[in-house]
């Protein structure tokens, strides 16, 4: 994922953290004999981390035996080891992956189900598979500041049509050509700003412009950990702008028996984007432990009751 | 020869001369950060050189210093401003000037040095006072080289303005980025050809301004012998 390099230096940071809390947690399952060993993979960033080590505890717990292979790379490192079989299971993102497995055909769409059923046609033959997609999503979005929002009482995109004169929009310099920025945000929702600043994609300088009032709505990533605590609030994309990256489990098939498939399910059914946002700061911001995080989670939300 | 065409074709397209990303406005932009930075960068700058020139002291430790000033690189200081000083122009100008500071420094000191001593000599003879003799005698002497450092500093900032929109400023260094982001290499072409012309035009109006600034006996030291003398005839 290309949109997530800006975190970059905070993987690396992580990378030896996590990788260390991973060695020795994680296959503390609770039962005597082990229903078989599951291997997880992730992404080499936070969030990634984060969602294997949530499938891998839920699993460990059901009675598998769980290897962690977190940070294992890109996405042209991960794809091919779970083809080859040297990882059994990785949380993915339902467009990403189908334009990935696809080779950029544009299939995807912002239809989770849609987008995951493509996905898995593309996968079958490959022995692989996709589960049921969560709500939680890692995808572009639209955020404005909590002010913002009072004043003019916004909840999703399609609030800001009669207002968008009014506003600046804030992105990377590419937005004024991307169908999912400034042109698809003036055809899917008929927003016309005021201005558009030339920023960054979700970086430093996006930050900066909604701290000193530069910009009023700015491209953001939907999971990004630090919008809390900038006061930021991430506009509905209620029309399906973005093309569905949610959370979604890529799994071998030969691994995906009906009790691994129910306790995956169950996991993603709870998670939304806002747990998301919440775990990667505690990760990205507080520097806990992906798997510490991911744990503090599921006892939480009674998954290990 | 296809970018070329094209890249003339961007600039003759009347869409790319008006509206907030046109090009009188990104050239307003870029011309009001470099002015700004070399204005600052001359206050800050001149005033030590020509002191130490004329004083004849420190010369070696100013030129020093401001040389170091010229292996920082710009991008950095642009980046550690903004860190500091958060979104806006200011990250723009600190950047700047820095970059303009070094090149007037080291030039009013060795203009002020230059100055024939027997010349000093004769004003102090004449009776002009330090103050007198430095704005009257030594500086007009001095203007060639000084502008010359003015002329070095104003050139490289409007190259280096570019990089402002790197931190989301304005100025022609806009159509650089976004157009490598949009991967529309013409517009980005285009970008590059208006700054380059911009210095060039920058280097030679303050040519122009030199000429103006230079007293005429040492325009005339440079004319040849013979039509010297002819005019110092008629003057």
């Amino acid at each position: 994922m290309i949109r997530k390099t800006g975190s970059m230096w905070l993987t690396a940071a992580l990378a030896v953290i996590v990788t260390a809390a991973a060695a020795c947690g994680g296959t503390n399952s609770p039962g005597t004999t082990s229903k078989g060993t599951i291997t997880v993979a992730g992404f080499n960033f936070p969030e990634s981390s984060i969602l294997a080590e949530l499938y891998g505890q839920a699993l460990a717990h059901d009675g598998y035996t769980v290897n962690y292979k977190l940070l294992l790379g890109t996405r042209e490192v991960v794809a091919p080891a779970i083809k080859s079989g040297q990882i059994d299971l990785y949380p993915g993102y339902a467009a990403t992956e189908l334009e990935y497995y696809n080779s950029g055909a544009g299939e995807a769409t912002g239809d989770a189900t849609a987008t995951t059923a493509k996905l898995n046609s593309h996968l079958q033959s490959l022995g692989l598979q996709a589960l049921t997609p969560s709500a939680a999503v890692d995808q572009n979005a639209f955020a404005v500041t909590k002010a913002t929002q009072a004043k003019y009482s916004l909840t999703k995109l399609s609030d800001l049509a009669p207002i968008g004169n009014q506003l600046v929009l804030g992105a990377g310099p590419e937005c004024p050509t991307r169908p999912f920025c400034a042109p698809g945000l003036k055809t899917t929702y008929g927003i016309t700003f005021k201005d558009f600043k030339a920023l960054d994609t979700d970086g430093p300088l996006t930050r900066a412009a909604f701290k000193n009032g530069t910009i009023q709505v700015g491209l953001v990533f939907s999971s990004d950990a630090d919008l809390n605590q900038l006061g930021l609030v991430v506009l509905q994309d209620d029309k399906h702008l973005e093309n569905a990256d949610n959370v979604v489990p890529i799994i071998r098939q030969t691994v995906a028996t009906s009790e691994v498939t129910t306790v995956l399910n169950k996991v993603d059914a709870g998670l939304t984007t806002a747990d998301l946002v919440v775990m990667n700061g505690q990760v990205e911001l507080l520097h806990q432990d992906a798997d510490a995080v991911a744990q503090a989670y599921l006892q939480q939300h009674n998954y290990f009751s | 020869m296809a970018i070329l065409e094209s890249v003339m074709r961007w600039l003759a397209d009347p869409a790319h001369w008006q509206g907030s990303d046109g090009i009188p406005t990104r050239l307003v932009e870029h011309l009001q950060l470099s002015g700004e930075s070399v204005a600052i960068g001359a206050l800050i700058a001149l005033p030590i050189g020509i002191g130490l020139g004329h004083f004849g002291r420190f010369g070696n430790l100013a030129i020093n210093i401001s040389n170091v000033g010229r292996a920082v690189p710009s991008f950095g200081i642009l980046v550690i401003a903004f860190q500091v000083f958060g979104l806006g122009d200011l990250p723009i100008v600190i950047a700047l000037t820095a970059l303009a500071i070094p090149p007037m420094v080291t030039n009013s000191y060795v203009a002020l040095r230059e100055v024939d001593p027997d010349v000093k000599d004769a004003a102090r003879g004449m009776g002009y006072r330090r103050m007198a003799q430095l704005f009257r005698v030594e500086l007009p002497l001095a203007v060639p080289l000084i502008m010359a450092g003015i002329r070095t500093s104003a050139v490289q900032v409007v190259a280096t303005a570019a990089l402002a929109a790197l931190i989301a400023g304005g100025g022609l260094g806009r159509y650089i980025v976004d157009g490598l982001a949009q991967q529309d290499y013409t517009k980005e072409f285009a970008g590059a050809l208006l700054v380059a012309v911009l210095a060039l035009a920058t280097e030679a109006s303050l040519w122009g301004v030199q000429q103006l600034l230079v007293p005429r006996g040492i325009r005339l030291l440079k004319t040849p012998a013979s039509r010297r003398a002819t005019t110092f005839k008629t003057a």
